[in-house]
């Protein structure tokens, strides 16, 4: 900035004097200030905590009397990591990769669906009392909302009884403390999270791109698949990140309505914390999981990255060399 | 839905009989009767809220008529989907697909049709070429200006060879450069393709420099229909001599025999008589600001003269404007071209005068609508001054 435009600036605004250039506005506060906030939780409460974990991990117990483990350098090993992959808890593992990768695609399958018609089909009056209705759940506590599914799955409860009454079932209802019980549970806690993202990313379609589409010759199904799901994309991968993180790490459901037959590694993690008081395996085993989130991301990413390959190599269009 | 041969000549005539448009009790479209011949560039002109937007999502099959008839090219199109209709639109702010590539967006309506890899190509080519966008086939629609982003969208429509396209306001966000460059390549396409073109804008400039015909319309109903010249030279009505151009409204008593209008003391004279003004009615004269002269001295022989006080002057390139006030808080806008403009002082006397034939008259049922204007360039002149 020169003093030439301080000067033609309009004496009435806020422009600095002329002969006091802009040097002033140069000397303000750095633009990170700004994110202190934001770095001091996140170091405090994210990065120092999975330190720790890994810190854990890497130490042994000291007894099974004793909570916490021995990290002295000396008897740094990964011990603990072989112990956590230990061949009986292996199905727990997997059991929760299968939970979570089911229940993050049926929450997909049940929201886009619903997002949609929310955000297109809905007259603006009454969506904000749907999305309401959306997170109604949320007001409640998760735990009395996951232990009112206990009573809904339950084989002697109102529903089994209910559906033996028309004649659906012969017999009581065997959800309860299996692995479908814990898939039914997380759909119902997880869902809002898949809604909101994909409501938001379908509102934010223009509405003239799905008539340009319709005006083009596309039906309304063609309009759907070639343009409003891929300007949702990024909607659906939020809602599918927000879904799928927190359900690999679930304690609560799994405890509640998973019992022997559906437990999921967050219980596991928590009875070598809470019961056999074996930080140091338990540590390994959410280190464990965290790889397993991360792997399972960049598996999806790279899905995702072929997907959208095929889809744009299909659409595209290689024109004829330019006659000079 | 036909083949556009059963139809032969016909192809791109549109046809509308007594179209309503109702949405809940608001008449967006009152009774619309309108037939285009094919290949003509007809405007839908009017301000906004005049049903003009409304009536061209009718044919693009986006609004279904509450009553009358739509045909295009012959043949009726109530309940047609849009996607089954042989028309295109060229969307107000383009409505360009932004996930996809230049190239993509304009081939994306031959796809529809399932046309072939090596056809598409050289057809989406040929309408990149039309419109000089082809060097830049593979930017994303982000990465281009408002200009080049409606090339893309007229070609992505053209590219369809529909029998009628259909314009929103495409020119609307372009700044005025660019607009004008715009306006001559558009009729230039639109007379090389031969295409039913129908141009929906608020802009009366545009629709005079491109459109064979226009409508002029007013809440929901068309006010007059009629090439460029008709419209400007023979306004049907207040309204319509106000919207396209510019003028100056005289309020007064007709005269006997419609030849004039007695206004604030002055005699205004005209050689245009309406008849349907009867004697000591309410009535409206209007006369162009290209069509009165200043002068310092009394121009005497004139028809038509009014003495004011020069108010202001504004330099507009080859033209000179004048703001003369008359008294009473009334001004009379003028424009000379420079050469045969006096050289004038703000505050002194001046004589406007103009001939009978310039003199327009109308009655004064649209009296409120053309005088009470605030964003008319009189009150602007005014403010500058």
């Amino acid at each position: 900035m020169t003093t030439d435009t301080v000067e033609t600036a309009d004496p009435g605004s806020a422009a600095p004097a002329p002969g006091k250039p802009a040097k002033r506005r140069r000397a303000r506060s750095p633009k990170f200030l700004l994110a202190i906030p934001a770095w001091t939780w996140f170091i405090l409460f994210f990065a120092l905590p999975v330190g720790l974990v890994l810190l854990y991990s890497l130490g042994e117990q000291v007894s099974t009397f004793v909570q916490k483990p021995n990290v002295s350098p000396s008897v740094w090993s990964l011990d603990n990591f072989g112990k956590a992959f230990d061949p009986a808890y292996a199905p727990i593992f997997w059991r929760t990769l299968r939970i979570s990768i089911t229940g993050t695609f049926i929450c997909l399958v049940i929201s886009v669906p619903f997002a949609y018609w929310l955000a297109t089909k809905v007259s603006p009056k009454w969506r904000g009392l749907l999305l309401g209705l959306v997170l109604v759940p949320f007001w409640t506590n998760f735990l009395v909302r996951t232990i009112g599914w206990q009573l809904i799955l339950a084989p002697n409860g109102f529903v089994s009884q209910k559906l033996q009454d028309i004649g659906i079932t012969s017999g009581d209802l065997a959800l309860l403390y299996t692995q479908t019980g814990v898939q039914i549970g997380v759909v119902y806690n997880y869902l809002p999270l898949m809604i909101l993202p994909l409501y938001v990313a379908f509102e934010r379609i223009d509405p003239a791109l799905t008539e340009a589409s319709k005006d083009l010759g596309a039906n309304r199904l063609k309009t759907f698949v070639q343009v409003t799901m891929p300007l949702a994309v990024p909607g659906a991968i939020a809602g599918m990140l927000l879904v799928f993180i927190p359900l690999m790490g679930d304690y609560i459901t799994a405890s509640l309505l998973g019992g022997a037959k559906g437990s999921m590694a967050g219980v596991l993690v928590a009875e070598q914390f809470l019961n056999t008081f074996n930080w140091s395996r338990g540590a390994a085993m959410a280190v464990i999981m965290i790889g397993f989130i991360l792997a399972a991301l960049a598996v999806f990413a790279g899905i995702g990255l072929v997907l959208r390959a095929i889809v744009r190599a299909r659409r595209r269009v290689s024109l004829p060399e330019a006659v000079a | 839905m036909a083949d556009a041969d059963s139809s032969g000549e016909q192809t791109g005539a549109v046809e509308l009989v007594d179209v309503v448009k109702m949405f809940g009790d608001f008449t967006a479209v009152d009774r619309i009767n309108l037939s285009v011949r094919p290949g003509e560039f007809i405007s839908l002109l009017g301000p906004s809220g005049c049903g003009k937007t409304t009536t061209l999502r009718m044919l693009a099959g986006f609004e279904e008529p509450t009553s009358g008839e739509l045909r295009i090219s012959g043949q009726p199109i109530a309940g047609t989907p849009p996607h089954k209709r042989d028309v295109n639109t060229v969307f107000q702010a383009y409505a360009l697909f932004p996930h996809m590539s230049v190239a993509e967006n304009v081939a994306y309506g031959l796809r529809q049709k399932s046309v072939g890899k090596a056809d598409m190509a050289l057809r989406v080519a040929e309408a990149l070429d039309m419109v000089k966008m082809r060097p830049l086939a593979d930017r994303r629609p982000r990465q281009l200006s408002g200009g080049q982003q409606q090339r893309v969208a007229l070609a992505r429509a053209l590219v369809n060879r529909p029998s009628l396209l259909l314009l929103d306001e495409p020119l609307g966000a372009l700044d005025r450069k660019l607009r004008e460059e715009m306006q001559i390549e558009l009729k230039l396409l639109q007379s090389q393709l031969g295409i039913t073109f129908i141009f929906v804008t608020h802009d009366q400039e545009e629709a005079l420099s491109m459109s064979d015909r226009i409508a002029v319309m007013l809440d929901g109903r068309i006010e007059q229909l009629g090439d460029p010249y008709t419209i400007y030279e023979h306004p049907a009505s207040a309204f319509v001599a106000g919207f396209i151009g510019q003028q100056n409204f005289f309020r007064g008593r007709a005269l006997e025999g419609g030849a004039g209008i007695e206004a604030n003391g002055s005699t205004l004279t005209s050689s245009r008589p309406a008849d349907s003004l009867a004697v000591g009615s309410d009535a409206l004269a209007a006369v162009r600001p290209e069509a009165i002269s200043v002068s310092e001295t009394d121009p005497g022989a004139a028809v038509n003269v009014l003495r004011g006080q020069l108010a202001g002057i504004s330099h507009l390139g080859d033209v000179i404007q004048f703001v003369v006030s008359t008294g009473g808080g009334r001004e009379i806008l003028a424009r000379l071209p420079r050469t045969k403009a006096p050289r004038l002082e703000t505050g002194q006397t001046v004589w406007c005068s103009w001939a009978a034939d310039h003199t327009y008259l109308f009655t004064a049922e649209q009296a409120d609508l053309v005088l009470a204007d605030p964003a008319s360039d009189k009150a602007e002149v005014l403010a500058g001054n």
